[in-house]
């Protein structure tokens, strides 16, 4: 964990209840070592993980995010995650024009099967976003002022 | 006999005063036909002429659009409170319209009220305004209805006013102002000239008699639809001067600042309990009206209202308070005839 | 067509059909256009008809007060008449209480705006009646998206720093939102404080969270009327965040917000197809 001059990334993860979190879970009890960045918040769905979550993981110093919720066709609710996919396609589009580093912002699906897939996403995304450093441009936008 | 600096002078004095380490403002260019005054980065990029008003006012510079009041942090049981620092900074404002400069005075009148506003104290100690005379208008400008125009020199530290091409008369009106230019001008035998600035667009007077009776009147109503609600008059405006204040932080803490608020906003009287006494917009815009033309005279004995035209400049419908004047204008000279029907 | 617009609006306030039209006016020749309100049939010469008609009128079906007035006529143009598609998808209007008066348009301002250059609605479809001849070009998508394509050329960190200056300047007048015919909220988010969702404050980091909440809640139904960037009191050219949220839903999707009534609103229905290659 030293190198990167001990960057030690902090990576938001919004996992939906009945996938994603029960998948993490999985990895835990099967002893699956994963990077301690990542600082998971449960929602019950994708469908409701609200593009301000986003927004806001940013605003208060995260250098990534990552949104996990159930493959297409499992979802709890029928489709919120097919609506979720939608409004994800546009949003990028729209981050992308601003100029928000898209290499901070991961979408995953992972079933509560698929413990390992979460140790390999989270392991993943902790070592590009070393690699990237910190998100020093959207930290100096929350400390532009008026 | 009076003083006078060249324009090429002024730039260079700009520059110096940027050297050593003020902070200066004035109008710059941000597209193509709108300048905004702003904080200068280098000289070159003062605009001095080419343009009628700039889109935003000076009183941004002693009432900013967002300011810390105290920041909070919660400790245990307890709460922190820790004081904003206040401005220490002395800031030059250049290239101000008259009428921009006079809604200084007036503004004083409501933050020395009382209990004096402090961050907007120390503001206005710290700023010195150097004002440039106008010698163009627009259709917007109504100046010279409210007793005012292109060489007023309330609020200004020193007037600078056209001579030629090349000079400006330097006028300083305060030790403030003449401390920044008495030893950069040189001697001129010539004054500059100004001309009388915008005809009158409507009378002031008859204006006074019509507030006095016409809380409730079909005028009101005339612009109402039109009127989208938005606050662009209000923060354009040199004399608009409300505020919200908000709490904005976390569990943890955070700030309680003060933002500008508009009372064109429906939200902006919306009471706790869910009433709100202001639910139509043309009770909005009469209080626009009443509030610069009448309730701010009372109490201070100031117009609230220095007739830089901003608010219909700015307005995405071409309103503003010069139409609504001109409206009621209209009525006072033909009292029986009933208002416009179709605004 | 001026002398058609103003007997239409006659006729109609006349017959009763409509309590109120809503089309431009101007006070003085070389004055600005700006909306106008007829309600009396003799009235209707107020109207006018140039190259200045730059509202998009729509914005005001949905205000309380025009609603008072009974049943409306609206002025379009081609661009704003996919407002009211919207509108009508989203139940926020009954179009048989609208007569839409369609006006064909050349384009607005002069040089036209950037919007008009590349239009390809000159002619309104979907008006009740429309004033005016004109025929209507292919646009292909590439020249409609050129200014958002040349905006994107640049490197990540050269948009954010153009943003960082842009948003700098705003002082949340809101002039954008309240000038939009699809920001019909009674309440708007940013004006929700409990909880607080966005900064009230017109600082870097509100102005920023404002302005991304502004261009996604028009995701896939901003029709590109340009209102919000035309009005905005510091010059902000908007259209950008528009244009990349509509260009997605083009490309992804192949939708465009307004052009067709019977397709469903593009947020809030799905396709177990839709891509996602972005998805891992």
């Amino acid at each position: 964990m030293s190198q990167n001059n001990g960057f030690d990334p902090k990576i938001i993860a919004y996992v939906c209840n009945w996938c994603t979190y029960l998948g993490a879970d999985l990895a835990g009890t099967n002893r699956l070592e994963y990077p301690a960045s990542v600082r998971i918040i449960r929602l019950p769905c994708t469908g409701r993980i609200d593009f301000h979550l986003i927004v806001k993981a940013f605003e208060s110093g995260a250098d990534a995010v990552l949104v996990s919720g159930c493959h297409p066709g499992d979802c709890h609710y029928t489709a919120g995650n097919f609506h979720a996919r939608r409004r994800w396609t546009l949003f990028r589009a729209l981050l992308d024009v601003l100029g928000i580093e898209m290499d901070r912002i991961h979408f995953t699906w992972i079933s509560a099967a698929e413990g390992r897939k979460w140790q390999e996403v989270v392991t993943e995304i902790t070592e590009k976003t070393k690699a990237l450093g910190p998100y020093r441009a959207y930290r100096r936008i929350c400390e532009g002022g008026a | 006999m009076s003083h006078a600096i060249r324009k090429e002078a002024l730039r260079a004095l700009v520059g110096s005063w940027l050297a050593e380490g003020k902070r200066v403002a004035g109008p710059v260019a941000v597209g193509p036909g709108r300048v905004l005054y702003q904080p200068l980065v280098s000289p070159e990029r003062l605009l001095l002429d080419g343009f009628i008003r700039t889109v935003n006012s000076i009183k941004a510079f002693v009432f900013p659009r967002h300011e810390e009041l105290y920041a909070y942090r919660f400790r245990g049981r307890q709460v922190e409170l820790i004081d904003a620092p206040l401005p220490e900074e002395e800031q030059i404002v250049i290239g101000a319209r008259p009428c921009d400069a006079a809604a200084l005075p007036v503004l004083d009148h409501v933050f020395r009220w009382g209990t004096p506003d402090r961050s907007y104290e120390r503001r206005r100690e710290l700023t010195t305004v150097v004002t440039l005379a106008c010698r163009e208008y627009d259709d917007h400008c109504f100046c010279t209805s409210l007793d005012s125009g292109p060489r007023d020199e309330r609020g200004s530290d020193v007037l600078l006013v056209e001579i030629d091409e090349e000079t400006y008369e330097v006028v300083w009106l305060t030790s403030k102002g003449k401390d920044l230019f008495v030893r950069h001008t040189e001697r001129a035998d010539r004054k500059g000239t100004i001309g009388t600035g915008p005809k009158r667009k409507f009378d002031a007077a008859a204006l006074e008699r019509f507030l006095a009776e016409n809380f409730e009147s079909p005028v009101w109503e005339t612009f109402a639809l039109r009127c989208l609600g938005c606050g662009a008059c209000a923060y354009d405006c040199p004399t608009c001067h409300c505020f919200d204040i908000v709490d904005e932080g976390d569990r943890h803490g955070g700030m309680r600042v003060r933002n500008w608020d508009s009372c064109q906003f429906a939200l902006f009287t919306l009471h706790a309990s869910g009433h709100n006494p202001r639910t139509a917009q043309a009770q909005r815009i009469r209080q626009r009206i009443y509030h610069k033309f009448r309730i701010y005279p009372d109490k201070f004995g100031d117009t609230l209202c220095t007739g830089c035209g901003n608010c219909s400049r700015g307005c995405p419908v071409h309103l503003g308070i010069r139409p609504v004047l001109e409206a009621i204008s209209a009525l006072e000279r033909k009292p029986q005839s009933a208002p416009p029907k179709t605004p | 067509m001026i002398e058609a617009l103003r007997e239409l609006a006659r006729r109609l306030l006349a017959e009763e059909r409509v309590r109120v039209v809503i089309g431009y006016g101007q006070s003085s020749p070389q004055g600005p256009v700006h909306p106008l309100f007829i309600t009396r049939a003799e009235d209707a010469e107020q109207l006018v008809w140039n190259r200045q008609c730059f509202s998009n009128l729509t914005a005001y079906l949905t205000r309380k007060d025009v609603r008072a007035l009974g049943p409306a006529a609206v002025v379009v143009k081609g661009c704003d008449e996919r407002t009211i598609t919207v509108l009508e998808k989203e139940a926020q209007l009954e179009r048989e209480r609208v007569f839409v008066v369609g006006m064909v348009c050349e384009g607005m301002g002069d040089p036209g705006l950037p919007k008009c250059q590349v239009c390809d609605r000159h002619r309104p479809r979907l008006a009740d009646e429309t004033l005016g001849e004109a025929v209507d070009r292919e646009v292909p998508a590439l020249e409609r998206y050129a200014a958002l394509e040349a905006f994107l050329a640049r490197p990540a960190e050269q948009r954010m720093a153009y943003w960082q200056e842009e948003l700098a300047r705003c002082v949340k007048c809101y002039a954008c939102r309240q000038v939009c015919p699809l920001c019909y909220c009674e309440r708007c988010i940013v004006d929700k404080n409990r909880p607080a969702v966005i900064d009230t404050s017109a600082t870097l980091k509100g102005n920023f969270a404002w302005h991304i909440t502004r261009a996604f809640h028009l995701a896939g139904r901003c029709v590109a009327c340009g209102e919000c960037a035309r009005v905005c009191p510091v010059g902000i050219d908007l259209t950008l965040l528009n244009q990349s949220l509509a260009r997605a839903a083009e490309e992804a999707y192949g939708f465009r917000a307004g052009e067709d009534p019977r397709v469903e609103p593009l947020v809030g229905s799905w396709s177990p197809q839709d891509r996602e290659d972005f998805i891992r």
